[in-house]
């Protein structure tokens, strides 16, 4: 989807359970929907607009593993072969010593990494202006969101139809 | 969404709200200009950080000797303060980390909140290690880092170095949760806001639009963060008390510390969110949200941590006898018995007496005694750092090497001064962010509203099963 | 169908594992030594072990009440009907205390009264010390008092939770009442665990000493009972029990599994990583002996009750299927069996050696008995000095000794590594306890019957 040149149909909702028999009876029709808006998480939404599961877990295990590996690591390197010294009596592989920081370590990568990885997929960061439908997504709106780029009128009348069957509040159309 | 809820449960909305009147009442303290019991707030919390600021330019300029810290009593007034917030900032990742986990849906009305306190409750305390230090522009020194004097590491061994991994470690974290929770709720501020205020969101909103695939990622994010955030919260205050346990000296080396610091460090967190939660559902009108549910819920909490820390401390009283060990006895009949036992006093009647007043309900919903509560629980905690560091210090295995300590005016306005920066930081946030998590308690309203739960409901049992 | 019937099939397996255990009892005391040792510390560790999971089993449902947990509603009646072995526990630790007066069993050494007298060779200024509290006494008032407060609050939880079934109505007054005593029962329980914990199982070791012990043991409890729930409920699952229990439920009690077994490694590494760094002789014996004598065991425990459940529970979907989570759980059940075994055996290995230096010959390890003595007088010596500097050296000293003919004792049958005998015994009572458990749950309605969060219950989605 290219920024700036999307022609949008989108309805608006007042709640989420209107909402989701709407999105179910899209799916019936083989209508596609371009994305689905909400002012929070609607629970069942995302088996019914197929949304495959979200993989970044598997990403924080990666990332938390490689903290974990890299500290531990470094430590033992450093204190066995770079400048080894006797702390206290103990053996210069003092591995219960080093579990604390390597335990930080893992949390650390693993959190960073998680967040810096959901704004990039996501395309957001610090500034990042999406283009968004209407102001009242985030307030109490459910809005479901078609394209209609390459939609003749037909199309369009379908999905009009579509809002009313389903009890849109509103229909509006938009170019981001 | 709906699904199946007892009618044993509560409501955790009232007044019947709306998603919208829920963004209104929520949005609208950002929105408008600050009323004048905030304002009053603001003055005195930055007045006190003004003395903080001076405070730490005295000791900075003049030295370590401003205090009263001598070779016997190394660790006085600071660390207690050190240990003393960063146990505070414990119940915001707790409330918003572990609570999530146990699906415990009333701390939709508190955790913003608590997520804050424990970023300024960390900062509060990270001032401490680094003041403490003396020559504060060597304090490069305990980063590992390749540098021309070797290299010289750090002593990866010592648990202060463990400390600074953790304490960096949970603030960088936390901080990503409360970022993370709070961009869907600044994409709301954003879209009411105009002019200039709409360009600052619009920099703080990351560019949230509420799309469903964002979502849940979202909500994936939240999870994982809160099962790392768990563990992490646990092993923050375990290795501060590591600082100590690992030590030789009775009193501070016994394997209890772990698991009892952190009950303690949930104990007073939960305290202070309590203070600073009945202070800002009065100013801010947001009674409807921060429910006296919410209220007995925490105090249930805290008369459970409060218990945890009660029966440690008798553990360690009857463990000093059965050791049979001369100097663990003394050091515990020095605590009872010396020259501090009024700490040790303050710190038992504090944390392990005054709380059983919660096994009445009635004290339990009550605002008054909740509020004084929540004071007294903050200063028996502070006791018990106190009783642990600067009584032990005092009177180890050398007779010839007791001694006393007393804080000078340099450390209470340190003290003092780190309470301002702290109300400072808060009221600043109460002004520009929301105060509760407006998404997620428009997700649990439909379950927990009272017009949907508890006695007052319209609809009993709003069981959809085809949602599922 | 809401009841369980207990039928004959079930109880003659269980009948006939219970035989197995009383068989393998017998052959161990068959080629015991003269005070039966290994059959008494086989009897000690599985009876401890099962009795705190009927403790821990009562802990669950109190904490769980006191949390407005709703979600497990429908299966509580496992938890109810495990906390019930409470009694058939108590009458387990009552043999122990009747031992204990009898003079029958050596698995405390400061029940020897050689150790109080004065002019005896085996006299120990420290369990002097400790001697107010370690004797027949108290341990007889913790075994007997204690538990009669938990059988207690097990059998009135019972009683509202039964009632509840026939006379509960949507004003929830039952559930109210259950939530006082589940709420008052949890520091109760949080007290006396301790003391009965330090009483049965940390005096074993009975010069060591570790104040997170209590805590430490109650953790690999909770983790045990929550792996037996597990384990319970999808076998009553496959008899067609519990039809509306979903991975959903299973999911959660896989978490708490996974939460609670990273928990436990928390308090273990707390626990040992302190005593490393401090290296105070006198506390470093205790690991010093397990690392050295029993590294299989040491090491055994940690992979089996982190690393394994660790990267098994970790994903998603192996806390959904139901395979992979029973995998776990007997995993997880069978490493804890094995961490108390740690707990148990090394001191009364060690009690029995010192011990039988002072009962002459008709032992296998008579030729020990010198060496023994020495090293244990030079210890107590060293001991009865203080905690001086030089006292480390002397501990060390001792433990050497002692260290070095253990090892050269070698092998030791039941004690170095759980052997055949143990494990039948270990089945058992555990057979027994599962049969006491279905007894218990077949005199009951499977699922409570207005009960305030069946709904929530039935309707679980993650």
């Amino acid at each position: 989807m290219k920024k700036g040149a999307n022609e949008v149909l989108f309805g608006l909702y007042d709640d989420e359970e209107i909402l989701l028999k709407a999105v179910k009876q899209a799916k019936n029709d083989h209508l596609d929907i371009m994305d689905v808006y909400t002012p929070f998480p609607v629970h069942g939404l995302d088996p019914i607009l197929g949304l495959s599961e979200s993989r970044l877990h598997v990403a924080g295990f990666i990332y938390g593993a490689i903290g974990c590996l890299f500290g531990f690591l470094f430590m033992t390197w450093v204190f066995t072969r770079d400048w080894p010294i006797i702390f206290g009596g103990k053996p210069y592989f003092s591995a219960p010593a080093f579990i604390p920081i390597t335990f930080e370590l893992t949390v650390l990568f693993a959190a960073v990494g998680m967040v810096v990885t959901f704004y990039v997929i996501c395309g957001m960061g610090p500034g990042t202006i999406n283009p968004t439908l209407d102001d009242r997504i985030t307030d109490d709106k459910f809005c479901i969101a078609f394209n209609t780029n390459d939609a003749n009128q037909d199309a369009i009348d379908r999905l009009k139809g579509f809002f009313s069957a389903t009890g849109a509040s509103e229909v509006n159309t938009k170019t981001i | 969404m709906s699904a199946t809820v007892s009618t044993i449960r509560q409501p955790l909305i009232e007044g019947g709200k709306t998603y919208h009147q829920i963004t209104e009442d929520i949005c609208t303290p950002t929105e408008r200009t600050p009323s004048t019991a905030w304002v009053i707030a603001f003055l005195f919390a930055v007045t006190g950080l003004a003395v903080y600021v001076f405070c730490l330019a005295w000791t900075i300029w003049n030295g370590i000797g401003t205090w009263d810290l001598n070779r016997t009593i190394g660790w006085g007034w600071d660390i207690t303060n050190f240990v003393w917030w960063v146990g505070i900032g414990h119940a915001g990742t707790l409330i918003s980390a572990i609570l999530l986990l146990f699906r415990q849906k009333w701390r939709t009305g508190v955790n913003r909140a608590a997520e804050a306190m424990t970023i300024f409750a960390v900062i509060c305390a990270g001032q401490f290690p680094l003041i403490h230090m003396g020559r504060l522009w060597l304090a490069f020194f305990i980063f590992p880092y390749p540098n021309t004097r070797g290299p010289l590491w750090v002593n990866f061994n010592s648990p202060l170095l463990w400390d600074v991994f953790a304490i960096s470690t949970y603030f960088t974290v936390s901080l990503l949760f409360w970022y993370t929770g709070l961009v869907p709720d600044f994409a709301t501020i954003r879209d009411r806001a105009k002019g200039i205020r709409r360009k600052l969101y619009d920099f703080l909103a990351f560019g949230w639009t509420g799309s469903a695939k964002h979502w849940q990622r979202w909500e994936s994010l939240s999870l994982v963060l809160a099962g790392l955030a768990t563990p992490l919260v646990l092993s923050v205050h375990t290795i501060v008390s590591f600082d100590f346990a690992t030590s030789v000296i009775p009193g501070w080396h016994t394997t209890i510390f772990p698991p009892y610091f952190v009950a303690g460090a949930i104990f007073s967190g939960f305290a202070m969110v309590q203070t600073l939660m009945l202070l800002t559902r009065k100013v801010l009108n947001l009674k409807e949200y921060i429910t006296l549910e919410h209220i007995e819920s925490m105090n249930k909490v805290i008369l459970a941590t409060g218990t945890i820390v009660g029966v440690a401390y008798l553990t360690e009283l009857f463990i000093a006898w059965y050791s049979g060990y001369i100097y663990e006895q003394y050091a515990f009949y020095n605590r009872v018995l010396g020259p501090y036992w009024w700490s040790y006093v303050g710190m038992m009647a504090c944390n392990v007496i005054s709380p059983q007043v919660f096994w009445v309900k009635k004290w339990r919903r009550s605002i008054f005694v909740t509020f004084f509560m929540s004071i007294f629980v903050n200063i028996g905690m502070w006791f018990e750092r106190f009783v642990i560091i600067a009584t032990t210090l005092a009177r180890d295995y050398l007779p010839s090497s007791w001694s006393y300590y007393t804080p000078t005016w340099v450390e209470i306005g340190l003290f003092v001064g780190t309470l301002g920066l702290f109300f400072t930081l808060y009221l600043i946030f109460s002004r520009v962010a929301p105060v509760i998590a407006i998404a997620e308690v428009k997700s649990i309203l439909k379950s927990s509203g009272d017009q949907y739960a508890g006695p007052n409901a319209a609809h009993q049992h709003a069981a959809h099963s085809e949602a599922h | 169908m809401n009841q369980f019937t207990f039928e004959a099939r079930q109880k003659a397996t269980l009948g006939g594992f219970m035989i197995l255990g009383l068989l393998c009892m017998g052959l161990t005391a068959i080629g015991d030594d003269g005070h039966y040792t290994r059959l008494w510390s086989n009897y000690l560790h599985n009876s401890v072990f099962f009795t705190g999971i009927a403790l821990f089993s009562l802990f669950i449902i109190s904490a769980f009440t006191t949390a407005w947990a709703g979600w497990y509603s429908q299966f509580k009646r496992i938890f109810e009907a495990y906390s019930l072995f409470l009694i058939p526990g108590l009458v387990l630790m009552l043999v122990i205390v009747a031992g204990l007066w009898g003079g029958m069993h050596h698995l405390y050494h400061w029940a020897d009264p050689n150790t109080l007298d004065p002019n005896s060779t085996h006299y120990d200024p420290i369990l002097v010390g400790k001697s107010s509290f370690l004797n027949a006494n108290w341990y007889t008032f913790g075994t007997l008092v204690f538990m009669a407060i938990w059988i207690f609050f097990a059998w009135k939880m019972r009683q509202i939770s039964l009632d509840e079934d026939t006379n509960g109505t949507t004003d929830w007054n039952h559930h109210h009442r259950l939530r006082i005593w589940a709420a008052a029962f949890l520091p109760i329980a949080g007290f006396t665990s301790a003391a009965v914990v330090w009483q049965w199982v940390m005096s074993v070791d009975s010069h060591w000493y570790s104040t997170l012990f209590a805590w430490y043991c109650g953790a690999s409890w909770f983790v045990s009972a929550i792996a037996l729930g597990i384990m319970s409920l999808a076998w009553l699952k496959s008899k067609g029990y519990y039809e509306r229990v979903s991975s959903e439920h299973l999911h959660d009690l896989g978490k708490f599994l996974f939460a609670f077994s990273i928990f436990w490694t928390y308090l273990w590494f707390s626990q040992f990583m302190l005593i490393w760094y401090g290296n105070n002789g006198e506390e470093t014996v205790y690991f010093f002996e397990r690392m050295n004598n029993y590294p299989v065991l040491f090491y055994g425990n940690l992979a089996i009750n982190f690393i394994l459940p660790f990267f098994i529970l970790m994903r998603n979907d192996t806390k959904r299927k139901y395979g992979t989570l029973i995998f776990a759980s007997i995993l997880v059940l069978f490493g804890h069996w094995l961490d108390f075994f740690l707990m148990i055996k090394p001191g009364v290995l060690h009690t029995k050696h010192e011990m039988s230096g002072h009962h002459g010959a008709g032992h296998g390890d008579a030729g020990h008995h010198g060496t023994d003595h020495a090293a244990d007088a030079g210890h107590h010596v060293a001991d009865a000095a203080g905690h001086g500097a030089d006292h480390a050296a002397d501990a060390a000293h001792g433990v050497a000794e002692t260290a070095a003919h253990h090892a050269s004792s070698a092998f030791e049958a039941g004690f170095s590594l759980p052997g055949l005998l143990e494990v039948g015994t270990f089945l058992g009572f555990l057979a027994f306890f599962l049969y006491m458990f279905l007894h218990n749950l077949s005199k009951a309605n499977l699922e409570p019957k207005n009960e305030p969060y069946l709904g929530e219950s039935y309707h679980h989605h993650v």
